[in-house]
């Protein structure tokens, strides 16, 4: 029986996906669950964290729950107003996210489940609820090692890093990652030394994104959209599959799990992203694996 | 605490950003402080107010924004001028920044001679 391990439990990015063509990948937005020896941490509280509540409350013994939020917006908190283990008085749940302070976070938790947005309150959960202190540059949990770093997303925004077991997991479903090729614009307005300079510039924050998860055995990162998409939708702060695995090949990425997936992409759709994906791994002679996160895709940690 | 003087931060862990400021502002009578992340940066900030802050977004050690929210409970940071600087531009971040009251965005790439006129203009 696996003790450790990864399971996806929503992988839709933006809202959910609940369509007949949908199903094979999932619909739920998003939510990961990571288990080691017992330890239950849950990354992000999408619509995916409500399956997720109901099997902690009907099959777990630990009843500690570490929930990281990479950021407010409401694909990634909406779960919450559903989840089990809050109104249950036998849980204690510890909450970290961005934010100033521990009070600043449980207002943005408790401020969706307000009216007139939301019937019931969080003064209703009956959990042991905590919320960790957002200064924290690293967090000890069980036996993970958790730190985090800034995304390019609207917002401040997280990914996070967990280290466990001898490998490094990176979590970040939210997240425009750069080109190192990336043209400047209006070229003629700049000096020759301005645009070397500049270049170079492109060139130094790709490396240092590249850096933050060099060497990762487990990326679970947006890939939100295609190259047609992203054409139309540049700065909006999400990724191109193809810029994911040509930076994940770059950064030396032992295996990346494409995530955040579009809700307008059906399973068909999201196949033959798959099948593009692995011609340009191969394309670049890489031993990069590449994997589609879908719902209920459990992954073993031991 | 030091005296006021005509001093400009920078805070990008970029190197490349650091030698095009230096470019920028070598014809200036400025005194560009440069710091690759916010620990080093606050060293020098904890006991001096410049005359004009420039803050990249994302930094090593901490968000750029978060950090600015710091900054601003301490009162000698309370007014203190700030310029974010990103590469990439959300409405989003605008918006906190401008709730940090933040005076500008510059979004990279950008030419030197918008970091001389905004220099020129927010240093008195």
């Amino acid at each position: 029986m696996t003790k450790s391990y990864i399971r996806f439990w929503g992988v839709r990015g933006s809202y959910s996906a609940p369509f007949e063509t949908c199903l094979k990948t999932g619909g739920n937005t998003p939510c990961v669950e990571i288990n080691v020896d017992g330890h239950t941490l849950i990354c992000d509280a999408g619509s995916g964290i409500i399956p997720l509540g109901n099997k902690l409350l009907n099959n777990e013994k630990n009843k500690d729950i570490l929930i990281l939020l990479t950021h407010f917006h409401w694909d990634h908190i909406s779960g919450l107003p559903f989840f089990g283990p809050a109104f249950h008085p036998k849980y204690n749940i510890s909450f970290f996210g961005p934010g100033e302070s521990k009070e600043i976070i449980k207002k943005y938790i408790d401020d969706q489940m307000k009216a007139p947005y939301f019937p019931v309150g969080t003064e209703e959960w009956v959990a042991n609820i905590s919320y960790l202190d957002p200064k924290e540059k690293n967090i000890t949990y069980g036996p993970m090692e958790i730190s985090y770093y800034s995304a390019y997303h609207p917002g401040i925004t997280y990914g996070y890093k967990i280290n466990v077991n001898n490998k490094t997991i990176v979590y970040i479903p939210d997240n425009e990652c750069l080109s190192p090729n990336k043209p400047i614009e209006n070229p003629e307005e700049f000096s020759d030394e301005e645009i070397t300079i500049l270049e170079e510039m492109t060139r130094e924050e790709y490396r240092a994104e590249t850096n933050t998860i060099e060497n990762t055995d487990i990326l679970i990162h947006d890939a939100q959209y295609t190259p047609e998409d992203y054409e139309k939708k540049r700065g909006w702060g999400h990724s191109c599959y193809t810029d994911v695995i040509n930076m994940a090949i770059d950064a030396n990425v032992k295996n990346l799990f494409l995530f955040s997936h579009d809700p307008n992409n059906n399973d068909e759709m999201i196949s033959k992203i798959f099948e593009d994906s692995k011609k340009i791994i191969k394309n670049r002679g890489s031993s990069l694996k590449c994997f589609i996160s879908t719902e209920s895709l459990k992954v073993s940690l031991d | 605490m030091s005296e006021y003087k005509r001093t400009a931060v920078l805070v990008d862990d970029n190197e490349s950003s650091h030698k095009f400021f230096l470019r920028s502002v070598e014809n200036l009578s400025i005194d560009l402080k440069a710091y690759r992340d916010t620990d080093t940066a606050m060293k020098f900030l904890g006991e001096n107010k410049p005359s004009i802050l420039f803050l990249n977004i994302i930094l090593p050690d901490k968000n750029g924004l978060t950090f600015l929210g710091e900054l601003r409970k301490l009162p000698l940071h309370a007014k203190t001028p700030v310029i974010m600087l990103t590469s990439n531009d959300y409405s989003q971040d605008r918006t906190v920044a401008s709730e940090l009251g933040v005076l500008d965005f510059i979004v990279k790439p950008m030419s030197m001679r918008t970091i001389t006129s905004i220099m020129l203009d927010y240093i008195k």
